[in-house]
């Protein structure tokens, strides 16, 4: 039993530590004076790589989801003779949650863990200790970009997936079953409040990024320097990150519903 | 040897490892302008002396004077400032696998220097060319052999003019022209450029051939320290089964372990 409560003890006090590691590493990355010039084609080449990159898995499952949810809802829908409630019914859960949350999940899964492995194995192979060597600050020179990019890319993404979803249910509810496409639109415009349901939406993706990007970076700075580590690394940041967004998504979620 | 001015000055230099004790109170000087060859067994801590030396690892006791500056007091700003006079050849290169062969040697210079493009061309084409890379300047470092990665990594740490180069292992992996080229230019660098270079190495011929002390590392100390020849003529056991490469002696061919008999529960 005491054995017991010591391994709790240990796993505690082994959690705190980490986080203070971790923090005190975002704050180096963070806080420092910012040399924009410098700064700008690194940025861009990582908004690349983080982003873009990430762009076709997002665009996809948007349809995907969007089609999805224009089937499901019609079919509920329909018995109450309410179709053309259709459009209100996706934007709204997809601004709200939908968007901010799978857009999250994906972006941890590719983006997420590409970095902490890149980032591991320069670890490994010691690129980060001759920068080091050649006095040159790695936080700065690989961490700040690809934490900047992170941040920046995921509430774009979000954007992007809400808009190519309800152009997804749109697609299935007023062109292949034949909703009035005014109706849609026009009670979809009516319901959806740009900063209940949009700016909210927007304002969870912002969180979700910071907390994904710093998950990963802090992984694979910190990764053990072998094969095994990087994948070990890799697998902590994809599960970490990815409950750190539904957690954070409850919060956020009863945070706005009740103090907004 | 007669008292010279001293560039780095190890004292009571002690390391671990997780309850493994890799150095226990080394003490080394060592002069400027000077070729300094560190020998030893595999697995007896050259690398980790080098990384003592630059303060990528902290000591557990003892210090590291380089240049009058004790290297573990440093802020990280002011570490990163004596950095810029060292450079360090890493035992597997350590390329930026991202970057091309040339944009790796203009690294350093792109970061730290404000020269033109055409400024920095010549420089990285001069130092490929002292490593006999020019022409391999537009691959990427995946392309490269292993010897070949080790010199394009020798032009990158020697970009900036250091006044302290430390090379991990120059010569492994080197056919015997290259290593020939690579033994002269590191002697030449030295003498032109008055530069401090510590060598660790395997490669005794070689290496005795331009070092002026050789300090043989052994069992957590310093085992012998001397000239090439009088490491040659040494009668001490230690230098002469390492010098001589003889398979068996007070320096032990195993990692330390149970016996033999009893690992294999005879
Ligand atoms: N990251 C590490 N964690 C734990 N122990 C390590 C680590 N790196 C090295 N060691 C141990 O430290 C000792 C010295 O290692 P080091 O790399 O300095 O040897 P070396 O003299 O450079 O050997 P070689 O000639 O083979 O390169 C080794 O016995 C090794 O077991
Ligand atoms: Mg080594």
């Amino acid at each position: 039993m005491i054995k017991y409560i010591a391994q709790l003890g240990a796993g505690g006090i082994s959690f705190c530590q980490r986080l203070g590691v971790s923090g005190i590493f975002l704050f180096r990355v963070i806080c420092r004076r910012p040399r924009v010039l410098r700064l700008t084609p690194l940025l861009c080449e990582q908004i690349y790589v983080v982003g873009v990159l990430s762009l076709l898995i997002v665009v996809i499952s948007a349809l995907f989801i969007g089609m999805v949810l224009g089937l499901q809802g019609y079919n509920v829908l329909e018995k109450f003779g309410s179709t053309q409630e259709l459009g209100q019914l996706v934007a709204l859960s997809v601004t709200r949650e939908l968007g901010p949350v799978i857009t999250a999940l994906l972006f941890a899964g590719r983006a997420g863990s590409a970095l902490t492995a890149e980032i591991g194995l320069m670890q490994t192979t010691e690129q980060i200790a001759s920068m080091e060597m050649m006095a040159v600050d790695p936080l700065w020179r690989i961490i700040a970009p690809r934490f900047w990019a992170g941040f920046i890319s995921l509430p774009v993404l979000t954007v992007i997936f809400m808009l190519v979803s309800v152009w997804g249910s749109y697609l299935i509810g007023v062109d292949w079953l034949g909703i009035d496409p005014g109706q849609f639109l026009s009670n979809m415009q009516a319901a959806v409040d740009f900063r209940i349901d949009i700016l909210n939406g927007v304002i969870k993706s912002i969180v979700f990024g910071f907390v994904i990007i710093w998950i990963a970076v802090y992984h694979g700075y910190y990764t053990v320097p072998t094969a095994e580590g990087i994948g070990r690394a890799t697998t902590k940041t994809v599960v970490y990150a990815s409950l750190a967004v539904l957690g954070l998504d409850f919060i956020l979620t009863a945070v706005m519903l009740g103090g907004w | 040897m007669a008292q010279e001015e001293s560039f780095i000055e190890i004292s009571h230099l002690k390391f671990c490892r997780e309850e493994r004790v890799i150095f226990d109170d080394i003490n080394l000087t060592i002069p400027k302008g000077k070729v300094i060859a560190i020998m030893g067994p595999s697995g007896s801590g050259k690398t980790t002396l080098l990384q003592l030396l630059s303060a990528q690892l902290r000591p557990t006791a003892g210090s590291v004077l380089i240049d009058g500056i004790s290297m573990h007091d440093l802020s990280r700003k002011e570490l990163y400032r004596a950095r810029r006079n060292m450079g360090m050849l890493f035992q597997n290169g350590a390329l930026f696998t991202s970057l091309s062969v040339f944009e790796n040697v203009a690294f350093a210079l792109r970061e730290h220097t404000k020269l033109s493009e055409e400024m920095i061309r010549d420089t990285v084409l001069m130092q490929l060319e002292a490593v006999g890379l020019r022409g391999a300047r537009n691959l990427m470092p995946s392309q490269l052999s292993g010897g070949m990665a080790r010199r394009v990594a020798l032009a990158r740490a020697l970009v900036l003019n250091p006044q302290l180069m430390l090379y991990d292992e120059p010569f492994t992996g080197q056919d015997p022209i290259t290593m020939g080229v690579l033994v002269h230019l590191i002697k030449r660098l030295n003498d032109i450029l008055g530069l401090t270079s510590i060598i660790v190495s395997h490669d005794v011929i070689e290496t005795a051939a331009i070092a002026d002390v050789v300090y043989i590392v052994a069992n957590g100390r310093i085992a012998g320290r001397g000239t090439p020849e009088q490491m040659f003529a040494s009668e001490s056991p230690w230098i002469k089964q390492f010098v001589h490469g003889l398979p068996d002696g007070i320096i032990p061919f195993h990692y330390p372990a149970a016996t033999y008999q009893e690992d294999l529960e005879l």
